[in-house]
């Protein structure tokens, strides 16, 4: 029961809920925050650690020490100067940093390439012929019929709603 | 001829290193270094294999969706291995490396500037997986097809993704490469994904995952039926199975708690016409009900998590990467795609040599499945065909292998004069990438 009332304002009775649909709705129509999360989510799929690495792994610590100091230090001079220091930074840390293989990919230019040469982009086995996708359920894995309102994910029964709503609505989203 | 080769097999989730003509390689060791929580610095990859506590491990690789994207950190893990693992000297050494297909120029251009100028090797070639693992293959089988046509179609399942490469005459065919972003390691962080949701939170622990991944999952031959299966309370669910997670003082390796109960799934008739009696509505109830007393059950002294239908549905990914929210076809309308933008008249010969190499067509009844998405795919008169290499993950580089052992070897490579005088781009063209 306590469920039935987490899920009211989702339903169209008041009108105040009504007004929260329609907000909703139109965040939705929009469908970017969707795509938004599901190429966040296959993203994901690539990492190699759950958690980014901290960013001191690329400077030394006392380096990472130095930069903090910096800032309370510049945040009392003018702001262009402060800005000239992040820039600064910034470029040190391009430099550093490994840089991702999307990064690259623009670098290289690949659209620019006549239209018979083969390359990366051309290689990808692109959309598949049915359009048919099966839906799984986000918690326990069986097909699943229903959609979640709110955050578009999948789920099978009443008994897995209630696990989504509580753990993982809108993770990929929010 | 006194110097060696040595045949490297780069791979984004495991180096194969050995010496050119041996039948394995030396060693095979994870591309990657790694902080055990027990380590204040990283490990190289040869001294992390050695751990025996690898829970926890922030690993960092070199390689980014299957290409090369920080080189230093691949000259480091390469000289610790030439120097303190393989012991050769690279200058009077030859190296054969493997690069993925349509490596970008840039990338060539850093891996040409670690083998010449910061190894200092004699002279490189490198090749690309499909004809190696071609070579390889025919050579086993001199009289066989595919030795006689000089054409096969190489399916290179490895770590960041899957290509469908026709091979002619050794020399793969570009322009029919088809590519499928999806290959062991995003299979592996789904299932990581799926287990921390559902059990235990594994989100960190890259390796175990891997290591339950590899020795539980398997491919659903009808996955309809098996869902139901999955669905089934006690002893009827054929895939349900536990796994103990290390807890560092009794044992520091995850184990199957019962090894009989996790090979179940393989009474399992192969046909699916002969499906088992399906009950709907009453049998779902039963079933929540049970699980509810499963998961009292589960002794929380240890840690330990129950699988059941994530064991099939992680492989199921590469067959459907639609299900996972990718805009891409399966592996097998990627194999049809390869060949149709072959000629014509290589179609038979495709279908009836297809290859299968790379770490993930382990799982079991890879095969048996892509046999059958392919025969309703592929024309009626066309024979499918479907070998599997006898050790996929060492493949590639037992291709290489064969090939540093040919005599004319030394006339193909580039040498470090040539590299000096032309600049890495001409050198690159002697092997038509």
């Amino acid at each position: 029961m306590e469920v039935e009332e987490n899920s009211g304002p989702f339903r169209r009775t008041s009108s105040r809920t009504r007004k929260l649909a329609n907000k909703m709705a139109a965040a939705l129509s929009s469908t970017d925050n969707r795509t938004q999360a599901a190429l966040a989510r296959l993203e994901a799929l690539e990492n190699d650690n759950a958690a980014p690495e901290p960013l001191e792994a690329y400077d030394d610590d006392e380096a990472s020490l130095d930069d903090d100091d910096d800032q309370v230090y510049t945040k009392k001079q003018s702001k262009n100067a402060k800005r000239k220091t992040r820039q600064a930074k910034a470029l040190e840390n391009v430099k550093k940093a490994p840089r991702t293989f999307m990064e690259l990919l623009q670098e290289a230019n690949l659209e620019a390439l006549p239209p018979n040469v083969p390359s990366y982009l051309r290689a990808a086995v692109g959309p598949p012929s049915s359009t048919s996708r099966r839906h799984f359920c986000a918690v326990c894995g069986f097909t699943a019929n229903y959609t979640c309102v709110r955050c578009g994910m999948r789920f099978c029964s009443p008994r897995c709603q209630v696990i989504h709503n509580d753990t993982r609505c809108l993770k990929f989203v929010a | 001829m006194s110097s060696n080769v040595v045949v490297v097999d780069n791979g984004a989730g495991y180096i194969k290193a050995g010496i050119g003509g041996d039948r394995d390689p030396k060693l095979v060791v994870p591309n990657c270094i790694g902080k055990p929580l027990s380590s204040k610095k990283f490990l190289y990859p040869d001294q992390l294999q050695s751990q025996d506590d690898l829970t926890s491990v922030t690993t960092r690789r070199p390689f980014d969706r299957g290409y090369l994207t920080n080189p230093d950190l691949q000259k480091e893990i390469w000289s610790h291995i030439f120097k303190t693992l393989l012991h050769i000297n690279p200058n009077t050494s030859s190296l054969l490396l493997t690069e993925p297909l349509f490596n970008l120029p840039s990338i060539q251009h850093s891996m040409d500037e670690i083998v010449f100028e910061d190894l200092g090797f004699k002279s490189l070639f490198v090749a690309d997986s499909p004809s190696l693992v071609h070579l390889y293959e025919a050579s086993r089988r001199p009289d066989g097809l595919i030795s006689r046509a000089q054409c096969s179609l190489i399916v290179d399942s490895g770590f960041s993704f899957t290509h469908a490469a026709p091979v002619l005459q050794n020399f793969t065919l570009n322009y029919g490469v088809k590519r499928l972003d999806l290959g062991g390691k995003a299979l592996t962080n789904y299932f990581k994904e799926l287990v921390s949701y559902r059990a235990v939170n594994v989100m960190d622990e890259s390796f175990l995952i891997d290591e339950v991944k590899e020795k539980l999952c398997f491919v659903s031959l009808d996955l309809h039926r098996d869902l139901h299966i999955a669905r089934k309370p006690g002893r009827d669910n054929l895939f349900k199975c536990t796994y103990v997670l290390p807890d560092g003082v009794t044992y520091t390796k995850g184990f199957i708690k019962d090894p009989d109960e996790a090979q179940r799934y393989r009474t399992l008739p192969d046909d699916s016409l002969s499906l088992l009696p399906i009950t709907n509505g009453e049998s779902g109830r039963e079933e929540a009900e049970e699980k509810t007393g499963d998961r009292k059950k589960i002794d929380l002294t240890k840690n330990e998590f129950n699988l059941t239908n994530e064991r099939f549905l992680v492989p199921e990914m590469l067959f459907r990467p639609a299900d996972l929210g990718m805009n891409q076809a399966g592996i097998a309308e990627c194999i049809v795609r390869a060949v149709n933008s072959c000629h014509s008249y290589l179609h038979p010969v495709l279908y009836d040599s297809i290859i299968l190499t790379g770490g993930s067509t382990l799982f079991p009844r890879f095969a048996e499945r892509l046999k059958r998405e392919l025969r309703s795919l592929v024309p009626d008169d066309y024979k499918v065909k479907i070998t599997t290499q006898e050790d996929p993950i060492l493949g590639v580089w037992r291709g290489g292998s064969l090939l540093a052992s040919s005599p004319d070897f030394e006339s193909m490579c580039v040498t470090k004069s040539e590299y000096e005088e032309l600049g890495s781009a001409r050198c690159r063209r002697r092997f038509f990438h």
